[in-house]
């Protein structure tokens, strides 16, 4: 992955120094040129391709975006209701996620996503506990989350 | 003993975080001459960047990572700010008289290059000394 990001960007320098031209448009050209000769050679690395990745990160961005905006929506009209029937509670979530950074990302985006905020991280970081605004259908935010946010991080990180 | 929590997500934001606050630092640094900023609160700024690291791990840790004596940090500074108003006296000048002139760098083309930088590089390395030197003495009294 960074191997093959420092190897498109040697190609794009490559590309600058045979033109004889250094400037911006020079370079982005060098890189896409760079990315096509990856792309013809991808079967001699050992990982897939980083633009998967990158379009992995970009996936996650947007479905955090929809999600915050949805969930904010959500939390409006708790609200705005006259009568709020809430059930708080909290609840334990198991991730599947094995690295640091990855369990601290989950942890970001649940919290950001109102509804939901973590509580605290269990000392084998393998236990997220949430606290939940509406705890009364807890399968559901588990499967939820599950199927989103983690789901988007494993692409990434695979 | 009371069992420490896990501080997983303070930790990885704060090694994050920590790279933006210094290179905001050594921005400030440099855009002081034209534009606010300077030695003292870039300086500020690096300082808070390590109170950050401190706040995430312990002193212990800050230590192996960064090995610096900070009142050493503190008289090198001195040592510089000083040396650079004593070197006008070479040239005949009054005392902290700073010299400027405009070169052709490589990369960055034509660039004003004033001594006042090196004084503020002293100041810098004070004010990064003389914070740390005055939060890691508390926090070690216990």
């Amino acid at each position: 992955m960074a191997f093959q990001v420092l190897l498109n960007f040697f190609l794009a320098f490559l590309w600058m120094f045979l033109t004889g031209s250094f400037s911006i448009s020079s370079f982005i050209i060098g890189y896409l040129l760079g990315l096509l000769v990856i792309y013809v050679l991808r079967r001699f690395f050992q990982t897939r391709i980083y633009i998967l990745r990158v379009w992995a990160i970009l996936k996650l961005t947007l479905l955090f975006t929809y999600e915050l905006i949805k969930a904010n929506i959500e939390v409006l009209a708790i609200v705005l209701r006259p009568k709020m029937d809430l059930k708080p509670g909290i609840f334990k979530y198991d991730t599947k996620l094995e690295h640091g950074w990855e369990v601290t990302l989950l942890s970001l985006l649940i919290t950001l996503t109102p509804g939901t905020l973590v509580v605290d991280v269990s000392d084998d970081n393998g236990t997220l506990y949430i606290h939940a605004l509406n705890a009364a259908d807890i399968k559901s935010n588990i499967s939820s989350i599950r199927e989103g946010f983690e789901k988007a991080i494993m692409e990434v990180s695979r | 003993m009371k069992k420490k929590p896990n501080d997983l997500i303070l930790q990885t934001v704060t090694t994050v975080i920590s790279f933006i606050i210094i290179l905001f630092s050594i921005h400030l640094f440099f855009a002081g001459h034209y534009t606010p900023g300077g030695g003292f609160i870039g300086g500020l700024m690096t300082a808070a960047a390590l109170v950050l690291l401190l706040l995430a791990y312990d002193i212990k840790t800050l230590n192996t990572i960064l090995p610096f004596d900070y009142r050493l940090m503190t008289a090198a500074g001195l040592m510089i700010a000083v040396l650079t108003g004593a070197g006008a006296l070479l040239f005949n000048q009054p005392f902290l008289t700073h010299a400027y002139d405009y070169f052709n760098l490589p990369l960055l083309g034509e660039t004003s290059l004033h001594t006042a930088v090196l004084f503020d590089i002293g100041v810098y390395l004070v004010v990064i000394g003389v914070t740390m030197t005055i939060i890691q003495t508390i926090g070690e009294s216990e």
